[in-house]
């Protein structure tokens, strides 16, 4: 499998806010971690990857075309977690992953489904509240309930709107280490926007810089998690040096 | 280390379907006894009234209507079922399009009602009423049906032509129908400002809803008009429960969450005008019977829906029940019942579930 993104633009409304976005192709079994600031555009593009968007340019993956095969076709292979949580209603995760697999009509049998959302919620420590209304969970709860929501379709890609934002040091290294562990052994892509310079390091193959809608650097984290980027995009004093494992960590100094 | 490799074996249950099902159990259990409840409601209502008829004449009535006395057949034919049956139609049609609204709204206010659909309703029942208009081939009775359904459905074409502008925006399009709640007031009010002391009385009449002037046809149009809008409700309730997990989920999942909401704002106006063009602005019972069968049920659409529709079937048999026996020799317009009825049911669940600790 293979993702490549061409000159992908995107306008909400008149105004240009994705400018020719193009990135190295990305094989199967790795993880691209989109970086940049407030506002630099990395939620519009997932949502153009995923379809939910209109966009300009080229998006090919496993060798279909997005703007040729169309959203329905292109929704089957791709599941996004958005980057807010599911709503504080009274419904129940239970209730809301079933509903979202038979509003979708995957191929389950009720016997499949209930396995499968029994071991998802079980991976994400979501056994105790399956049955507890979605407004009694706490903001973390609820961010890993997204994430089980994107799990559950089973995707060829997958596209993470931080996923680990409002989680604790434990849980963002379960869901990083779950999804490396389901890319690598699906041979699947996913792209994660990520603002924690050091769990992109540590788990992305691929790294994409954004500032005001343009990726402006791409490659490997150590190729990207440089002095120069993080001072342009972020603006902000840094030092980096490698870490025991051999990833790049970034030690922040200052605002500039 | 999290493994994702566990063998699974497909043919055990897990404990997940275990006590899914057990809540889905629960949950059928109690939309039984809700349709139980319905029946006895419709059984009491039948029989509640000044004639005198006994519960063994109307059963016999109801088995072979040539062996009573013609004064009671038509009492019972002609008055009361098909009043005690309107009832159950209009409650199950505002409930329908209750839930429906409210879930595509996102808003616990929302109902056909809120969209200005009774409003407009009352409109079209207040030229009727006070210009006494004729229509071509309508006979004089359903001039005034007539006019309130159009008024109904011109009022729901215009949400939909809100819906359609505005990209499907929630916001928008329930603030467009508060705007037209009170246009619709505003131009009724000129009609009753020049109305005569008897024509206004009939206007407040018919505003305030009443079951009493309806008979076969009417039950029949309504029963039709709901029979053929549920099979779509009924499919989509999946996407409705979806829906809940909130806008971003579903617009995620590739749904075009702006066709649904037109859809089902389509389907429950057109359900609404229908509910109210025969028996005027009974507006409590779509807000209120979803909302009690929210509580009861849980937010999954494949309980709530059917339970929405017999919670407001529910309430409205009640209220017509009520409206003949309350005043000895006297009824009531059952509009001004159901919030009578509705109201300390639903604060009663509403304090029980806040004592029930989750
Ligand atoms: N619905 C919208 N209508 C108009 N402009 C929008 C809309 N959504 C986003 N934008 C604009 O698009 C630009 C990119 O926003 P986007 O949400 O993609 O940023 P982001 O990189 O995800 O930021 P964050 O890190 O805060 O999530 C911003 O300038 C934003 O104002
Ligand atoms: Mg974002």
């Amino acid at each position: 499998m293979r993702l490549s993104v061409k000159n992908l633009s995107a306008f909400y409304g008149k105004k240009k806010i994705l400018h020719d976005i193009s990135f190295p192709d990305v094989r199967g079994g790795m993880i691209v971690g989109l970086l940049g600031p407030n506002a630099s555009g990395k939620s519009t593009l997932m949502k153009c990857l995923s379809g939910e968007k209109k966009s300009k340019g080229d998006v090919v993956f496993d060798g279909e075309n997005l703007h040729v095969v169309g959203g329905k076709r292109w929704s089957e292979k791709v599941a996004t977690m958005p980057q807010t949580a599911p709503a504080p209603t009274a419904l129940t995760p239970t209730e809301l992953m079933w509903s979202t697999a038979r509003a979708l009509a995957l191929p389950y049998s009720n016997r499949e489904l209930s396995w499968k959302i029994e071991r998802i919620f079980d991976d994400l420590g979501l056994s105790d509240f399956q049955l507890d209304a979605l407004h009694t969970l706490s903001g973390g709860k609820r961010q890993l309930i997204g994430l089980a929501l994107a799990f559950i379709r089973e995707p060829e890609l997958l596209l993470l709107d931080e996923p680990t934002s409002a989680l604790d040091l434990h849980w963002r290294m379960i869901v990083l280490d779950l999804v490396k562990n389901k890319v690598q052994q699906s041979g699947s892509v996913s792209i994660a926007a990520l603002h924690d310079l050091d769990l992109a390091a540590r788990y992305c193959d691929l790294l994409a810089l954004m500032e005001n809608g343009k990726v402006i650097a791409s490659g490997t984290p150590k190729e990207v998690l440089t002095r120069d980027n993080l001072a342009r995009v972020y603006h902000v004093k840094t030092e980096i040096d490698l870490s025991k494992h051999g990833y790049p960590r970034v030690d922040v100094i200052g605002a500039i | 280390m999290v493994n994702i490799l566990r063998p699974i074996d497909m043919m055990q249950t897990s404990t997940l379907e275990v006590e899914f099902s057990r809540l889905s159990r629960r949950r059928i259990f109690i939309l039984s006894g809700l349709l139980a409840a319905l029946v006895l409601s419709l059984w009491l209502d039948i029989l509640a009234g000044p004639s005198g008829l006994s519960a063994g004449q109307i059963v016999d009535g109801l088995i072979s209507p040539q062996s009573l006395e013609l004064r009671h057949k038509i009492i019972l034919w002609d008055v009361r079922l098909p009043d005690a049956l309107i009832a159950i139609v209009v409650g199950a049609a505002l409930g329908l399009s209750g839930i429906e609204t409210q879930t595509v709204l996102d808003n616990p206010l929302a109902s056909p009602f809120t969209l200005g659909v009774s409003s407009a309703a009352v409109l079209g029942a207040s030229v009727a009423i006070v210009l006494l208009p004729t229509i071509p081939f309508v006979p004089p009775a359903f001039i005034l049906p007539v006019l309130a359904l159009i008024g109904a459905l011109g009022s729901s074409c215009l949400i939909l032509m809100v819906v359609r502008l505005s990209g499907g925006a929630r916001e928008t399009v329930i603030l467009f129908g508060i705007a037209l709640v009170f246009l619709c007031n505003a131009i009724a009010s000129g009609f009753h400002l020049i109305a005569d002391a008897d024509a206004l009385q009939q206007v407040v009449f018919w505003t305030i809803g009443n079951l009493t002037k309806a008979g076969w046809l009417e039950v029949a149009i309504v029963t039709c008009c709901f029979l053929v809008i549920f099979p779509f409700s009924l499919k989509h309730v999946w996407l409705l429960t979806l829906l809940r997990g909130g806008e971003a989920h579903a617009r995620s999942t590739g749904i075009n969450v702006s066709r649904l909401r037109t859809w089902v704002i389509i389907r429950a106006s057109i359900l609404a005008a229908f509910a109210v063009c025969f028996v005027g602005t009974i507006g409590f019972v779509g807000l209120v019977g979803p909302h009690i069968a929210r509580l009861l049920l849980g937010e999954d659409h494949r309980m709530l829906v059917p339970g929405a529709v017999l919670c407001s079937a529910l309430i409205l048999s009640i209220a017509s029940g009520l409206s003949k026996t309350l005043i000895p020799g006297v009824i009531i317009p059952v509009g001004i019942l159901t919030a009578i009825v509705g109201v300390p049911l639903f604060l009663s669940l509403l304090v029980q579930r806040r004592r029930r600790p989750s």
